[in-house]
């Protein structure tokens, strides 16, 4: 091979290499990204088994005027006020506890946290009062609370 | 080997003589040295041993005294070992199921020779471990053994702390009883506060918007396959860049007159020392400090395995593993309390979920990562509070304390709704 040949070839080959190495990083870092995001998929699950976030409750005249319940295993409290009727989360804000029902309306046994008879924080560490769901009447006369839907405290539903 | 040696000076052995010979060839083919009785077999005793090869030939004098390491890295280790042993025990009778778990527990208690002993045994080595990888950290920080160039097994040590706390945190969900619900609903709802990813993380933790039975699948396989191999990759790494580092750390040598010869230059493996980064005392005519690893060495660690393994197994006789009630998701204990070691985050959790369980924990973490990184002086190394570290001694015990102060109260001073209460 003729020496004036010869250098232009060796600088064509670190070129080549230099793209080969670059385009290995890419295809390693990019699988890597793409397991990251096919391991975040394969771990967050598609269906829960836990209870459904919708859930009837029963007839209206099950809760007369003045009622104030909690269902524990749903995490509601159930208020009727006259023909009003509304639905309090009874899962503390701050951590997750279930929050008892008090006097002076809910307390948390994890870290003190107080709230009013309308969910709002009195006191404790919790950051946010207990929000309120919507409450509708099915069609075969039964309520029905849907977690998934927020509304704003104050709004009840006429019974 | 020894019977080449043997034959030219005896007869035939004969056919009995063969045979009597077999148990002396088999124990030299999977012992390759006897006891060693002199330097140079003590030497090949610690190379030649897969179990031993782990020991550097000779070890400096510092690395052996007692009152330096305190041996708390190696209780942390044995503590380990036991959990591992007692954990796979367990497994054989424990089924990961919400119907089933609490049930188990109860059988482990009544029905299987042993059961309350072995979970005894696994309970308290897990408080042990946490205690003593806190304390063999604080050791670290106190002696100035962080410092180059030893800064990035610190920080391998500091990542073993976050693993064995999240080995801890997964293993008390099992026995599905009070405390592991609550704390669990506690402990994720934490995670959940922190930013941008904190709802989507809770929500992959538990597999599920509650604490149920994909919550406790999924710790269960983090308890006994992710985390301990995660834990034992670590600590293998841990060990050998112990070795790579030049052993324990240990106060300067006194500068001799002597030549110092620097191994980059050498790059060459004298005698049946390894090869070390940095100035290499041994050769030259430097005073030799070390001693030989069999058995000095040896008899140091048996001495800590005896005495690690002797308190598990008394303290496993005396106090059985508390089990509470089964889980009631209706009704929390009141107060809910975390096991002692995550008091003091649950304390800050009560004055702010955000800073006390995200926030502060994160600065805390990130400070002591980088703690060999900031402070880059190679004053006061290999010595109990040295005079010239003590700026970075007195940040680090204030940090220190006050945990274990947030602890104290956490554990005596809180009562119902985690409202202040006097125990005396």
């Amino acid at each position: 091979m003729a020496e004036a040949s010869k250098a232009p070839d060796k600088k064509e080959d670190v070129s080549r290499r230099r793209i080969f190495s670059w385009l290995a990083s890419v295809g390693l870092f990019g699988s890597a990204a793409l397991a990251a995001v096919s391991d975040w998929l394969f771990f967050k699950p598609q269906v829960t088994y836990g209870p459904s976030a919708r859930f009837a409750i029963g007839k209206p005249d099950e809760f007369p005027p003045g009622t104030r319940i909690s269902r524990d295993v749903e995490r509601v409290c159930i208020v009727r006020e006259g023909n009003r009727l509304a639905a309090i989360s009874t899962t503390c804000t701050h951590l997750g506890c279930i929050v008892g029902i008090s006097d002076t309306g809910f307390s948390c046994p994890c870290h003190g946290s107080r709230y009013d008879q309308d969910g709002t924080v009195t006191g404790g560490p919790a950051p946010k009062p207990l929000p309120w769901f919507k409450v509708t009447l099915a069609p075969n006369g039964e309520l029905e609370v849907d977690k998934n839907t927020q509304v704003n405290p104050g709004t009840y539903f006429t019974v | 080997m020894s019977t080449a040696t043997q034959e030219p000076k005896t007869k035939s052995p004969g056919m009995w003589g063969a045979l009597r010979q077999i148990p002396a060839d088999i124990w030299s083919s999977v012992f390759r040295n006897p006891l060693p009785s002199n330097d140079l077999e003590r030497s090949s005793t610690s190379f030649t041993n897969f179990f031993l090869h782990i020991h550097p030939v000779k070890v400096h004098k510092n690395t052996l005294r007692p009152i330096y390491t305190l041996g708390l890295g190696l209780m942390s280790l044995f503590l380990f070992l036991i959990l591992v042993v007692t954990g796979i025990l367990l497994m054989f009778y424990y089924v990961p199921s919400t119907t089933q778990a609490y049930d188990r527990m109860l059988d482990l208690r009544g029905t299987v020779a042993f059961g309350i002993f072995l979970r005894n045994m696994h309970r308290w080595s897990a408080h042990g471990m946490v205690a003593m990888v806190f304390l063999h950290m604080c050791r670290v920080f106190l002696t100035g053994a962080y410092k180059k160039p030893r800064e990035f097994n610190w920080v391998i040590g500091v990542v073993l702390l976050l693993v064995t706390l999240f080995l801890s945190f997964t293993g008390y969900l099992l026995p599905w009883d009070q405390l592991a619900f609550w704390a669990i609903t506690v402990g994720t709802a934490i995670a959940g506060y922190a930013p941008f990813v904190g709802k989507q993380m809770q929500f992959v933790l538990l597999g599920d918007t509650t604490v149920g039975q994909e919550a406790l699948l999924r710790f269960y396989v983090l308890h006994v396959a992710v985390l301990p191999v995660v834990l034992v990759l670590l600590i293998a790494i841990h060990f050998w860049r112990i070795r790579k580092d030049g052993g324990l750390s240990r106060p300067e040598a006194a500068p001799g007159p002597l030549v110092k010869v620097r191994m980059e230059l050498q790059k060459k493996v004298y005698g049946l020392q390894g090869f070390v980064r940095g100035p290499f005392t041994k050769i030259g005519n430097v005073p030799d400090e070390s001693v030989y690893s069999w058995p000095n060495l040896l008899m140091a660690e048996l001495l800590v395995l005896v005495l690690t393994v002797s308190a598990i197994l008394v303290v496993s006789l005396l106090f059985n593993a508390p089990l509470e009630q089964p889980v009631n998701v209706m009704h929390p204990p009141n107060p809910a309390k975390a096991p002692w070691y995550f008091l003091g985050l649950q304390e800050m959790v009560s004055y702010s979920a955000f800073w006390g369980g995200i926030g502060v924990p994160t600065i805390f973490v990130l400070l002591l990562l980088a703690a060999p990184y900031i402070d880059r002086s190679p004053k006061g190394v290999g010595k109990w509070f040295a005079r010239e570290r003590l700026l970075a001694n007195t940040i680090f015990l204030t940090l220190a304390v006050v945990n274990v102060i947030f602890i104290i109260i956490g554990t005596f001073f809180r009562g119902p709704n985690w409202t202040f209460v006097s125990p005396f």
